[in-house]
């Protein structure tokens, strides 16, 4: 008995580790082929273009990812095309990232960034997804804390029995036992 | 003919207001009579909406463009498969569909349980009328498809007019998966609308026990797995048709769509923790609750136009009657649970932090805050222009930032939860269900960060994935080399019978790996590769391993569209590979221009290739191509999602044996059970 499960202890990390080799070997055959080493970043005003909202009103995009739809037109619209081309136009003229954004926050106000800025009202838009979670964690914290305090003190034997109803339960079990 | 369509809608709508007061004089009074009587006239306004969609459709295939509705959304030219999905391309249709869908649900929920559960019953059928009453007034008073188009005659009095042409159906729903897409979205999010009268008639009904959720658990699956495959089929037509390369934009009606889903997969998990040790109550039924509504805030963001999004493909003003409705919804459940409150007391309490128990409590915490702040991000334009009068923009980034880290734990949640013990887990069987797993997914991490991958996310992506692949693989194993052993089988029909013997447990894992394999893919995006170029006939350019050699361009066209189409030749290591044609197409009745993206999808990555158009200054056409890596695996994982859940709704096959042993049995004396079926008992514990 022991000694099959102490074989059972060896073979199940044995076969696990084959399953992860042949699991691993595919998957990263796999990745290794399909991603290779992720295209440099030179290309500073592609980036940057998915860092200004399309203007168009129509869609809630990005200019660099706009597809705006159910206009005369489908993929990038004329709007995002020419905030594209400022882009690329600045990026080109030596500006740098802040810059670039910064004239479009000018040019359109705050809405033009897809990230909301971590001031004043917006602020909530940013604390709220992470606050609220954790305040929900202090909730179970408390409550699992408050149960286990609870069971601690709670009586190990439950609730009294009194001694007829203890007799009858052992004549019972021992009848049982006699059966 | 309209007219008949009209009756058949003010009859359904009569149909339920009977059903409701009727349902509710019967509970009130004790009638069981007039309760029957009631669910009846729940069952008939099936019978009667459909009677209104039939009508519906007949116009559409008729070309009947007397009818508003018709004539904005058809149009002669129009394929006859197209013609049918136009009946939901609006606002009036698709809000007669939801209505027809959930009539559907009403049936079978009804006729299924009519000689079942009396005393929850007929709350479940007025609470479904309930819902029924507020579409179907929509559909007879507010948003009617049945609108004929009037024009002045000579006399000056009113006549039913007719226009020659229809407008034509929005080349972006021309797209086969458009046909099947919005049924499958607007089942999950009418579905849902069943688990919620089940728990608020056990609410109301003070039913005992915990049958409610045996009872909805099927139910909920099916909406569930409807929700989303909708969202993937949406996901698929964005990437197919909308030509940007990608196929998740966080727009507010993808998220609409995403978060029922997300909150009836909590409910999905934390049922478990209701039937197993009578906890979460109160958890579960709010959780139903607040599913049913962002159903309704959904369909309410898809078909308002409240917030700005590619896909509100209607823009109204019913907003404020939805608004209404879930405030009202909101109302009645705040006012069901805190009159019954003391029903929904725990029976048991946690009793460690390292237990199955706490697994389902962290993950529904997790997918409720990733559900909070999706909801958040969606609304606060809105509310940040109310509060502030500035508009701002809360756009893909942010989501990206806030959902990755949340996505990411949950997928380790996926990993440890079930292979967490009840109450409490020990750590040797810590260390014996996690060692290895946690070795290898560390390995997996040294040899990409070895490979050149520095980016955090994609990496710990990795990581998280072959973890928790071979914690569901070594589930598997342990299981079949158990029955194996014991019957002689190979290892494969032991897993296969395995599965069949506790189909929720096996099922459930197998919609895990297909969430593991949606990981793989999404992961994928953060090595996507784009090139855009304007290319003459003769020229080429290369993305990734291809090469890409503009062979011609023509212009093929019918009578409903005239294309711009280049055809495409496609090299891989010098060898000719396949042609690939994107269009661009002009649709003559809508005037409007569509793209047809040219896809050529394997495992490893999508060559994705976008007809941009025509440079103005130049004339020459510009192609952009795009490689994506792994989105295959997104599509294959909603598959095996699929599968999984199926799987899971098919009943034990030890619960079949262990019926059929008992029935035949003898009927004097009563013989041990069979050495399978008390082996199978056995091991029924471990759900």
């Amino acid at each position: 008995m022991t000694s099959s499960r102490n074989s059972d202890r060896f073979s199940l990390p044995l076969c696990l580790c084959g399953q992860f080799l042949f699991f691993l070997a595919g998957s990263l055959l796999l990745m290794a082929y399909a991603l290779p080493a992720r295209a440099d970043n030179s290309d500073r005003a592609k980036a940057l273009s998915k860092k200004v909202m399309c203007m168009c009103g129509g869609c809630n995009d990005t200019a660099g990812t706009c597809n705006h739809t159910g206009g005369a037109f489908s993929g990038p619209c004329d709007t995002a095309k020419a905030m594209q081309k400022e882009v690329a136009d600045r990026v080109n003229r030596g500006d740098s990232d802040d810059l670039v954004l910064q004239s479009f926050v000018q040019e359109y106000g705050p809405t033009v960034l897809p990230d909301p800025p971590k001031k004043g009202f917006t602020w909530l838009v940013w604390i709220a997804p992470i606050a609220l979670p954790l305040f929900a964690l202090y909730l179970i914290w408390e409550v699992v804390r408050r149960w286990r305090r609870r069971q601690q003190l709670a009586p190990a034997g439950g609730p009294p029995i009194s001694a007829d109803l203890l007799d009858r339960a052992r004549r019972e079990s021992h009848g049982d036992l006699r059966e | 003919m309209d007219i008949f369509g009209s009756f058949a809608l003010l009859l359904a709508f009569l149909a339920a207001v009977y059903a409701f007061v009727a349902g509710i004089i019967g509970i009130v009074q004790h009638r069981t009579l007039l309760g029957k009587s009631a669910r009846n006239a729940g069952m008939a306004v099936f019978g009667l909406v459909t009677l209104a969609v039939v009508t519906l459709e007949y116009f559409f295939f008729t070309d009947n463009f007397t009818l508003a509705y018709v004539a904005a959304h058809s149009n002669h030219a129009l394929p006859w498969y197209y013609k049918f999905s136009s009946l939901w391309a609006g606002q009036e249709g698709s809000l007669l569909w939801w209505s027809w869908l959930l009539s559907i649900w009403t049936f079978f929920a009804l006729f299924l349980n009519r000689r079942k559960h009396p005393e929850l019953m007929p709350y479940v059928g007025v609470t479904l009328a309930g819902v029924q009453i507020f579409f179907l007034t929509l559909n007879n008073f507010v948003a009617s498809p049945f609108r004929v188009l009037a024009a002045a005659g000579p006399d000056g009095a009113m006549h039913v007019a007719r226009v020659a042409e229809g407008t034509g159906l929005n080349p972006l729903l021309q797209y086969p998966e458009m046909v099947i897409h919005p049924p499958m979205l607007y089942l999950g999010y009418t579905g849902f609308t069943i688990p919620f009268a089940f728990a608020m008639a056990a609410l109301l009904g003070r039913y005992p026990g915990e049958k409610w959720i045996h009872i909805t658990r099927r139910w909920t699956m099916v909406a569930w797995c409807f929700q989303g495959i909708g969202v993937l089929l949406g996901a698929h037509w964005a990437y197919a048709v909308l030509g940007w390369g990608g196929y998740w934009a966080w727009d507010p009606v993808e998220n609409a769509a995403l978060l029922p889903w997300i909150t009836g997969t909590a409910f999905l998990h934390s049922v478990m923790m209701q039937e197993k040790r009578g906890m979460m109550k109160v958890w579960n039924v709010w959780l139903v609750f607040v599913t049913f509504m962002l159903c309704i805030l959904g369909t309410s963001l898809t078909r308002t136009g409240i917030v700005s999004s590619v896909h509100a493909f209607a823009e109204s003003n019913i907003g404020g009657y939805f608004f209404g409705f879930l405030g009202i919804v909101l109302l009645v459940c705040l006012a069901a649970w805190f009159k019954n409150r003391d029903y929904l007391r725990s029976d048991n309490q946690l009793d460690s932090l390292v237990s199955r128990e706490s697994s389902f409590l962290f993950n529904n915490l997790i997918l409720l805050a990733a559900c909070f702040a999706i909801l958040w991000g969606t609304l606060f334009p809105v509310l940040s222009e109310a509060a502030t009068g500035s508009k701002i923009s809360v756009g893909p980034p942010f989501f990206n930032k806030v959902e990755v880290p949340i996505a990411l734990f949950l997928l380790l949640l996926t990993g440890v939860g079930p292979l967490l013990a009840w109450r409490k887990t020990s750590t040797d069987a810590l260390k014996r269900n996690f060692l290895w797993p946690v070795v290898a997914g560390l390995v997996a991490g040294v040899i990409a960060f070895a490979l050149g991958w520095r980016d955090i996310y994609p990496l710990m992506c990795l990581i998280l994935c072959v973890f928790v692949a071979l914690t569901i693989f070594a589930e598997f194993y342990r299981g079949a080399r158990v029955i194996s052993q014991r019957d002689g089988g190979n290892l494969l029909a032991a897993a296969g019978e395995l599965t069949m013997r506790n189909t929720r447990r096996y099922g459930g894992y197998i919609v895990h790996f297909a969430m593991v394999m949606i990981f793989i893919g999404v992961a994928g995006s953060a090595f996507n590769q784009d090139i855009q170029k304007e290319m003459n006939i003769g020229d080429s350019l290369r993305i990734g391993p291809y090469t890409v050699l503009c062979q011609n361009f023509d212009q093929p066209s019918n009578d409903n569209y005239e294309s711009n189409r280049a055809t495409l030749e496609v090299f891989r290591n010098g060898r000719s590979e396949m042609m690939l044609y994107p269009e661009r197409r002009f649709f003559r009745t809508s005037q409007v221009t569509e793209t047809v993206v040219a896809i050529e999808s394997t495992a490893v990555h999508d060559l994705y290739i976008v007809y941009a158009g025509r440079t103005p200054d130049t004339n020459i056409p510009v192609i952009h191509a795009y490689l994506n890596p792994l989105v295959k695996w997104i599509w294959f994982g909603g598959i095996v999602m699929v599968l999984g859940t199926i799987l899971a709704m098919f009943p034990d096959r030890r619960a079949a044996l262990v019926i059929r042993a008992a029935t035949d049995r003898p009927w004097a004396g009563e013989p041990a059970p069979s050495p399978v079926t008390a082996t199978m008992n056995r091991s029924s514990s471990n759900d």
